[in-house]
């Protein structure tokens, strides 16, 4: 069918209407679980709790409304420092382990899809990183870094992987790539299946080399499912809490994220400084994926069927 | 070249298990074996850890886990399946904007809802409450697993869609019959990434939940806490928490790598 066909078909308004009710109960459902948290974190960022004096000398308690106060104090003075080294952390920890992991993830992908022999336990082992609960990976590795540890051990040094500089972020980035590859590898072996056979057979007859047709071939045709699953761990990745969280601990500069910086206000109880820490990591976020969607958007969004009409 | 590119993946292989070879080998272990550093591999295999960790009443956990995995993953794919369909069958531009707002539900720092929603299972009286968790872990997978049906639904050739119509087959038949088939690895994959995300939540578990709810992730971190010096023993609870999702994954693969090749055009 053509795309001419199927857009005339998709445009007539039954198929909308079916379109909306289909869609309906989702939106609901995000709109009451999700939407929520988002307003009163909003609504949060613009009050502060604690007992404080107002302008005629009287003791006020509880939370206050105080404005921009909240954000303003974010980017004034130590907090500023602190606020953008968790910004740093964060966009460096973000953009190496997706790099890292597409990479590795891509490479997975490609070993389960052509294991030639126990085809069944090489993609579930695969796995296995992914499905060892977070609580417990990071203890893993904690215990692996650890002064007297298994990473010591084997590089002969006495590196102190846990404390403040370099270490901790290496640290990190290895455990986070450890984990997650899997998730990646396994949404490019899903996409990797809607690659019909043929394709391979009529490259191969034309001669073109295993390397020439992964680039050309194999690459092109799982973007759409490897572009969902980076975008999706970008997301994940500027909101990483408790890997450094559990590995380095809180309060270290070289690990602290900005969930990390939120979690600890909300520990000790400044809800309006923890909820500005949050909405501006939200922000940040919301950005993020705009450009991401906005830059590679016929790839994300669709032409996948053109392609396939064209095919 | 090859041979380099196959020892090095060899290699990678190694040093990506290693991790998880010593978990479960500590959990093998006598405690004082566990404790060597490096890990001893010859020392006696026992399962005294194991019968000590499923003395001490693991079996609520995880069938809390077990059931808000699995309700909260055929949930997301109920709903999922036919928003993805519906944003596969019409394409309009502002369908970007559509999966955009999906999105938007995954840019909230998840430390930002933890308090809101606490306040709500508290209101609606759903606090330590397995349901609440389904609810919760269904709206945190849909963005995902509807973003991914969508990827792979937009594969589905439109002549047997268009097949299916002429034949007079409705909406149900459709999914079911012509649309599930051959997007079953998506449909796998999806369900396999929502059970594991669901499995291992762990932050809005230990807040939502106490004695009654407690999903397995929770249990887990308490016997971390107060067997912590235990390596053996904390071993082969993590082994146990995690065996659950390999079994899944053995499970869905079978799934995972048929596709197109089941011929539905030809």
């Amino acid at each position: 069918m053509t795309v001419v066909a199927r857009r005339a078909r998709g445009a007539t308004s039954g198929a909308g209407r079916l379109a909306v009710a289909l869609l309906s109960p989702t939106f609901v459902v995000l709109a009451l679980v999700v939407g929520y948290p988002l307003v009163a974190a909003l609504r949060e960022s613009v009050f502060r709790e604690g007992t404080d004096l107002d302008e005629s000398g009287f003791v006020v308690e509880g939370a206050r409304f105080v404005g921009v106060d909240n954000y303003a104090s974010v980017f004034a003075g130590e907090s500023a420092v602190r606020f953008w080294n968790a910004f740093s952390n964060t966009t460096v920890f973000t953009v190496i382990t997706v790099s890292l992991e597409v990479v590795i993830g891509v490479g997975m992908a490609l070993v389960m899809h052509h294991a030639l022999c126990w085809r069944g336990v090489v993609r579930a082992s695969i796995l296995v990183p992914w499905a060892v609960p977070t609580a417990v990976s990071a203890l893993l590795w904690r215990w692996i870094f650890q002064a007297d540890g298994v990473a010591n051990s084997i590089i002969g040094q006495q590196v102190l992987w846990t404390t403040e500089g370099w270490q901790a972020k290496f640290a990190i980035i290895l455990a986070d790539v450890w984990k997650t590859a899997p998730f990646v590898g396994l949404l490019v072996l899903a996409g990797l299946q809607i690659i019909p056979n043929d394709v391979y057979e009529a490259a191969r007859v034309d001669g073109a080399s295993p390397w020439r047709q992964f680039w050309r071939i194999t690459l092109p045709l799982v973007k759409p499912a490897l572009l969902v699953a980076v975008l999706f761990r970008v997301l994940d990745a500027l909101r990483m809490f408790d890997l450094p969280y559990v590995l380095i601990g809180p309060r270290k500069a070289s690990a602290e994220t900005l969930s990390m910086l939120a979690f600890e206000e909300a520990a000790s109880l400044r809800f309006g400084p923890a909820a500005a820490y949050a909405t501006l990591l939200f922000v940040y976020v919301a950005v993020t994926a705009l450009v991401f969607v906005r830059l590679l958007g016929a790839d994300v969004i669709g032409a996948a069927r053109e392609r396939a009409a064209k095919r | 070249m090859s041979r380099i590119l196959g020892v090095a993946a060899w290699f990678a292989g190694l040093l990506f298990f290693a991790p998880v070879a010593w978990m479960v080998l500590t959990s093998l272990h006598s405690e004082p074996d566990a404790a060597t550093n490096p890990p001893s591999l010859a020392a006696p295999v026992t399962f005294d850890s194991y019968a000590e960790f499923f003395d001490s009443e693991p079996w609520p956990p995880l069938i809390n886990s077990l059931s808000a995995s699995v309700g909260s993953t055929v949930l997301v794919l109920l709903l999922a399946i036919p928003a993805a369909y519906a944003l596969s069958i019409k394409k309009v531009e502002k369908w970007s904007d559509v999966l955009f707002f999906f999105l938007s539900t995954k840019m909230l720092p998840v430390v930002a809802g933890l308090l809101p929603i606490y306040l709500v299972a508290q209101y609606t009286g759903m606090l330590d409450n397995i349901s609440f968790l389904v609810v919760l872990y269904t709206s945190m997978n849909l963005p995902i697993a509807v973003w991914l049906m969508r990827s792979f639904l937009a594969e589905v050739p439109g002549e047997i869609l268009e097949a299916a119509a002429l034949d007079g087959a409705g909406l149900v038949t459709t999914l079911r019959r012509v649309v599930a088939p051959v997007a079953m690895p998506g449909i796998a994959a999806t369900s396999l990434i929502c059970f594991i995300f669901s499995w291992n939540e762990l932050l809005f578990a230990r807040v939502l939940t106490g004695v009654v709810a407690g999903t397995a992730p929770v249990y887990l971190t308490g016997f971390v806490t107060s067997q912590g010096l235990f390596l053996a023993k904390v071993c082969a609870a993590a082994v146990v928490v995690s065996l659950p999702v390999l079994v899944a994954g053995f499970a869905a693969q079978d799934k995972l790598v048929q596709g197109l090749s089941l011929g539905a055009v030809k």
